[in-house]
């Protein structure tokens, strides 16, 4: 098995690069690339579609070109890649549910963290008795009187 | 009481950070997540690669189809050719079985279909339009449609064995 897997991993091929879609014009191609900058490449990990030199991307882009060509919103165009992927697609996901809480966690941990620091510099000291006081321990006034002697 | 009430707050707090990690690290960030299960399956009319000709996928609405997306520079679709190949000739009168060559050049594939012969129907997806209305992630990958033309599953590994094939395909033979 871990024969099968190396030599699958070893011997793993390329795909042949290809070009993408001629450019629209230069107005709505920067529509094509900003929304493709905020696309995540199916066949690469951590890099947009617009970044990305595989043929995947490529062809992703081309989508993004052709629901551009057709007059579909940038929200239209997130909503096609979400739904084929999830926020996985997008390279930056929404801030809601999961991911909201991955944001907010290590927030809720320095403000832990600092409520603990100022209740415990707030906690009363004790005081100090005087020596010079009569202990209430008839154990402790004898120790005492023995050592005055 | 104050006192009850921090230490409540603070376990709060951290079984929440505990839960959050737990499920944003647990998952798998290289794993693609399966979106179109349930989905009715994109429809596609493409020129055959194995005679002449196209494939439209809407013509077999009412049969299982079985879609195998793979090229010729994937070590693991050639492992799996043969179980797919037996697949055909097991399941063929049961289910339509269709190969999509994905990033490759019409070249490569025909000389290697030349080579090894083509057992089921294969198309050329030349952009790979069809790939990315599908959401794939790589290849090999193997698309099971129903007869109401829903894709019910999809299975990402290289098959090695009938037995694989068997277990992945029954759900839409019923």
């Amino acid at each position: 098995m871990i024969a099968l897997v190396l030599s699958l991993v070893l011997t793993q091929g390329y795909a042949p690069l290809r070009q993408g879609q001629d450019p629209l014009d230069s107005v709505r191609e920067q529509r094509v690339q900003a929304v493709g900058k905020k696309l995540r490449c199916a066949v690469c990990q951590g890099v947009s579609i617009a970044d990305s030199p595989a043929s995947m991307a490529r062809a992703q882009l081309d989508k993004v070109r052709e629901l551009v060509a057709e007059g579909k919103s940038d929200q239209e165009i997130y909503d096609y890649f979400v739904e084929r992927y999830g926020e996985w697609a997008l390279m930056e996901p929404k801030k809601s549910g999961i991911t909201l809480g991955l944001w907010l966690a290590p927030v809720l941990l320095l403000v832990l963290g600092v409520l603990l620091i100022i209740s415990s510099t707030k906690k009363p000291v004790a005081p100090v008795v005087a020596a010079t006081e009569a202990p209430a321990d008839d154990y402790l006034a004898k120790v005492r009187a023995d050592l005055e002697k | 009481m104050k006192r009850v009430v921090a230490v409540i707050a603070a376990l709060s707090i951290v079984g929440f950070v505990i839960y959050v990690m737990a499920a944003g690290f647990g998952s798998d960030p290289h794993e693609v997540p399966f979106m179109m299960k349930g989905k009715p399956a994109p429809n596609f009319i493409i020129k055959r690669l194995d005679k002449e000709g196209q494939i439209n996928l809407a013509d077999y609405k009412g049969k299982p189809v079985v879609l195998n997306f793979w090229a010729t520079w994937c070590v693991p679709c050639k492992v799996e050719q043969p179980v797919l190949d037996w697949a055909a000739q097991t399941y063929g009168d049961q289910a339509v079985f269709i190969g999509i060559v994905f990033e490759d050049t019409e070249q490569n594939t025909r000389s290697f279909l030349q080579q090894t012969g083509a057992v089921y129907a294969q198309v050329f997806d030349p952009k790979s339009t069809v790939a990315v209305d599908y959401a794939v992630s790589g290849v090999p990958e193997t698309y099971f449609i129903n007869r109401q033309g829903i894709i019910v599953k999809k299975y990402i590994y290289p098959f090695q064995s009938p037995d694989q094939f068997t277990e992945q395909i029954k759900e839409i033979l019923e």
